[in-house]
């Protein structure tokens, strides 16, 4: 048998008698009493412990779509699930079938709560907001005026998609936003164009991310959001800048996964059609000078001929290089038509193998798990590819991931993410709000998640070892303090988000372990294991019997409490 | 007779004894001592790439020609004269001082010597420590500590999420300030508390992410409440590095086993317009970045510079040329610095390559003659007692070549 120096963690890890032994000596400073125990053969790695895979029991099609494919289960959402069919693939086909066709939905009740939040911007146009906010700002630039009047569109863009995600029926249509916005990522603080961040949230994303990726890629390399922010609005003939290139190369099509770094373009294998399987940074480089001239209209101080301030997207032909190209293989001649050159690169990305896999891949892990089978992966970049001309490509593409087998085997391969935790609580206490208050921003921003605040154009990590940090953990917890004790409050705009839980339980349930089982099965939709279950009953008891009637003004005090604990529980923050 | 204690009550215990102590001095636990056997290394990196030629510029000579070519419209006058050949950039006068004082050193043309110009795939090499490699399953920092062993209850710390370079490091802690880090109740927290303890004690990622959250509260929670006060007079900038470094040199006078802790600084990705002369974003961030490297080296002289390594890295550094928007765009070799109590300061090392067109990398980029992980694999040899290069850095111990950063 060895024997070794028993280390601290090892120490800690040990429980018992011979624990208490050296735990108070070790407690003590200026003492030191090192242990010898016995090393245990193929002891575990006292450092990298590896995730040990997670085998939860299988739940309802409700529970698994229900946590997939909205914010948030709302009390009612799984009978209405459990009503759209007689067994669970049949539901489920007509719940996807719904949510697929959100204009078909009604939506009145959100709609409602949305033309009562006051939104004063968010119905501009993309010119209107670049005149009004940006090109003709009627404040003075040195009063705080100005900048809240500028960046006011974009402000409310975030407080309607917190609306939207919490209260809106169409539900995958804003978990597909999210998805998209954050795939093209643009920062909300971007530079000169800050108001504009609700038309591209509403131009360029909402409107094509049910449809065609080609459309949409294009109309964000258009949209002058991500044209400041990827600074192609700078890039000429003269110096092209190869950000946005790198990028759309990247993140936006073909994904790190494809790139084969720093080498001789010719030396690349090419594919069936002679197209490049993956790209080098010379395809980088002839990319940028593909696009260059690719630029917002926006010369607020009338320096530059043929250039007004309209805000919207301008080809300018003097800044393009006209001279041939050569991308992924496949030459691009001198002097096409305007534009031409940019689009050829968008369509060689838009229907090449490699960007069908890495968005495939990337929608199958935000739906799937974090580590999805290849098997359904290969399924949807094969839908992805054959309706790469169709006007509801991307619905075909959602419809192939949310009606496989891969999808409705799979629970607990996802852990929520700071927003979905946030907004799947105010959910499930039927929270009450019209604007959110600026104190739940600030705290998604202590989980790590402030919407449209992530600064590198990569998006939030959908993967759960991201937000598995103790901080983030941490304020999620406080989350559920927060709206579970009303504490969410905004003093200066007066918003507030408000839950009555007392009023949500009926007047007959009284007992700590009756409200424990109601509130449990109002929150998780299931039982929980004997032990959590009795944790959750003693913080609702306290001094008091698990199974005598507790009186209402202790109801009123102890309820929140106990139901934070549900809200912070492991068994919440599956998905 | 010795009552018989759990885990818990243990850490509980020993936190309790923290906070007993935490109006005198927070020092001497014995577990403390007992665990760490080196240096306390803070690693701030830089994300973004940041103008390594414009921070550690060419003072004279052929190379200061080909510079001021290049970037007619960015180039750097008026350098701290760090030696013959380079100078500092104005705006980093409190590393310079340290520099003068042989606690912080420079090494230049260093990095990662792979071919990408990606900030995610070279930031994710660095911090993986195995460039090319994507598919190691975890970082250059958590295989040190592996290799080393450890075993405090706070190994390390992370000020800005969960880096690449600690990947798989479970007892990883994040946390920006001890202030916010606490958990909010209504007058209930220990049942609380209590509560937590039994729905996270699973095996999963997540209930181990729950149950480790509850330890750093138990530990942190002495330090919450504000108060507290720089030693010699240091200063931290309020902004998101000076907070950061302000919460490292608090957890390590805590002295409960700070083994490393990892700071982030963003923004350096200059595309365009870095510079307004010698002033203007850059020289806002290497401003931000030196006055809070010297303050935080400044605090921790209080006993704890003996024991102290800072490595400042970015992923790549940026092209020669200027671009057509008054920036520069994504390059190759960098610059690193070294600051602590133990470092061979007062000097450039590396060897500087040139900037002729002949002995540029892809004909742009500055050349990169020190591998980043001859640096770290020093420092871990020196420094943190791991001599076991190969273990943390795999395939590497055959190119290791220590250039004399550290006693």
């Amino acid at each position: 048998m060895q024997t070794k120096k028993i280390t601290r963690r090892d120490f800690l890890k040990l429980s018992g008698s011979l624990a208490a032994a050296s735990a108070l000596a070790a407690c003590v400073p200026g003492e030191q009493s090192p242990v010898a125990i016995p090393l245990e053969a193929g002891g575990q790695s006292p450092v990298i412990e590896p995730e040990i895979q997670t085998t939860l029991p299988p739940v309802p099609m409700a529970i698994l779509a229900l946590n997939r494919l909205t914010f948030g289960i709302r009390p009612g959402d799984v009978d209405a699930f459990n009503a759209l069919g007689s067994n669970e693939s049949e539901r489920l086909q007509n719940f996807v079938a719904q949510q697929l066709n959100p204009e078909a939905m009604d939506d009145s009740e959100f709609e409602n709560r949305h033309a009562r939040a006051g939104f004063e911007t968010l119905h501009k146009s993309h010119e209107q907001l670049y005149a009004d906010h940006i090109a003709s700002n009627p404040y003075s630039s040195n009063d705080d005026a100005y900048w809240q009047w500028y960046s006011q569109p974009a402000y409310e863009l975030v407080d309607e998609t917190v609306l939207r995600a919490v209260y809106s029926k169409k539900q995958l249509v804003e978990v597909l936003v999210d998805f998209w916005h954050n795939h093209f990522n643009v920062f909300f603080w971007q530079d000169d164009g800050v108001p504009l961040l609700a038309s591209y949230n509403r131009d360029a994303l909402r409107k094509h991310m049910l449809g065609n990726f080609r459309q949409m890629l294009e109309a964000v390399a258009k949209h002058p959001s991500m044209l400041y922010y990827l600074n192609q609005n700078n890039s000429s003939d003269a110096g092209p800048n190869e950000n946005f290139a790198r990028e759309l190369f990247e993140l936006h099509t073909l994904g790190a996964e494809n790139y084969l770094g720093v080498r001789d373009p010719n030396a690349v294998e090419k594919d069936s059609n002679n197209i490049a399987i993956g790209y080098v940074d010379n395809d980088v480089y002839e990319a940028a000078r593909c696009f260059t001239g690719w630029r917002v209209d926006d010369d607020l101080g009338d320096w530059e001929d043929g250039v007004e301030k309209t805000g919207n997207f301008l080809y300018h032909k003097p800044w393009h290089d006209r001279f041939n190209k050569l991308v992924l293989g496949r030459y691009i001649p001198a002097d096409q038509e305007d534009l031409k050159d940019g689009y050829d690169v968008l369509d060689l990305l838009a229907s090449h193998p490699g960007t069908a896999r890495h968005i495939a891949r990337k929608l199958c892990r935000r739906f799937i798990s974090d580590a999805p089978p290849e098997t359904v992966v290969q399924a949807a970049a094969s839908t992805f590819l054959q309706y790469k001309d169709a006007p509801d490509q991307l619905k075909h593409v959602m419809e192939t991931i949310l009606l496989s087998a891969e999808f409705k085997a799979s629970w607990g391969g996802k852990v929520k993410r700071p927003f979905e935790a946030a907004t799947s609580m105010m959910r499930t206490l039927n929270s009450d709000f019209t604007r959110p208050p600026g104190s739940l921003h600030w705290m998604l921003s202590l989980m790590g998640q402030r919407l449209f605040e992530r600064r590198s154009p990569d998006g939030y990590p959908d993967t759960r070892e991201a937000w598995a940090t103790s901080m983030s953990l941490l304020y999620r917890w406080n989350l559920a303090v927060g709206l579970a004790e009303n504490w969410l409050d905004d003093e200066t705009t007066g918003y507030t988000i408000r839950s009555d839980t007392f009023a949500q339980t009926p007047a007959e349930i009284r007992t700590a372990s009756a409200l424990a089982d109601y509130w449990i099965q109002r929150i998780l939709n299931q039982t929980l294991p004997e032990s959590s279950r009795n944790a959750i009953i003693a913080v609702m008891a306290q001094e008091y019997n698990w199974d005598e009637p507790l009186t209402e003004e202790h109801v009123r005090y102890v309820l929140p409490a106990m139901i934070e604990v549900i809200l912070m529980s492991p068994d919440f923050q599956w998905r | 007779m010795k009552p018989i204690l759990t885990r818990r009550q243990f850490l509980q215990g020993c936190s309790s004894a923290i906070a007993a102590m935490a109006g005198a001095k927070l020092t001497n636990l014995a577990f403390a001592k007992q665990d760490n056997p080196g240096d306390t290394l803070v690693v701030v990196f830089l994300r973004g790439g940041w103008d390594a030629l414009n921070v550690v510029s060419p003072i004279e000579g052929d190379d200061r020609g080909f510079y001021e070519k290049a970037r007619p419209d960015i180039k750097i006058e008026n350098l701290l004269r760090l030696n013959d050949q380079f100078g500092l950039h104005p705006a980093m006068a409190p590393l310079y001082d340290l520099y003068q004082q042989g606690k912080a050193g420079i090494v230049h043309a260093v990095g990662l010597n792979y071919d990408t110009r990606s900030h995610f795939d070279a930031q994710e090499y660095i911090e993986l420590g195995t460039p090319g490699a994507k598919n190691t399953a975890s970082g250059w920092i958590t295989r040190h500590l592996q290799a080393s062993g450890t075993s405090s209850i706070l190994p390390v710390v992370s000020t800005s999420g969960q880096p690449t370079s600690v990947l798989n490091f479970v007892p990883t802690v994040s946390l920006s300030t001890p202030d916010e880090f606490s958990l909010w109740d209504a007058g209930l927290r220990a049942s609380h508390m209590n509560a937590l303890r039994t729905l996270y004690s699973g095996e999963s990622m997540l209930h181990r992410a729950g149950a480790r959250t509850l330890e750093a509260l138990d530990i942190v929670s002495p330090l919450t409440g504000g108060g507290y006060e720089p030693s010699n007079g240091a200063y931290y900038n309020e902004d998101d590095f000076g907070a950061q470094l302000k919460t490292v040199a608090q957890m390590i006078k805590l002295d409960a086993g700070l083994r490393v802790a990892t700071v982030d600084f963003g923004g350096w990705d200059t595309h365009e317009y870095q510079n307004d002369g010698n002033g203007g974003y850059m020289a806002d961030l290497l401003n931000s970045l030196t006055s809070g490297l010297a303050n935080f080296y400044l605090d921790l002289d209080s006993g704890y510079t003996d024991r102290l390594s800072v490595v400042v890295i970015s992923e790549f550094g940026r092209r020669l040329v200027q671009n057509e928007s008054y920036g520069t765009d994504h390059g190759h070799g960098s610059v690193m610095l070294t600051l602590g109590g133990n470092v061979n300061g007062g000097q450039v090392f590396g060897q500087f390559p040139g900037l002729h067109n002949d002995q540029l990398y892809d004909r742009a980029d500055l050349a990169i003659t020190t591998d980043y992980r001859s640096v770290l694999g020093e420092l871990l040899a020196k420094r943190m007692g791991n001599t076991d290069i190969e273990s943390v850095f795999p395939g590497f111990s055959g190119q290791y070549k220590p250039l004399g950063l550290f006693q």
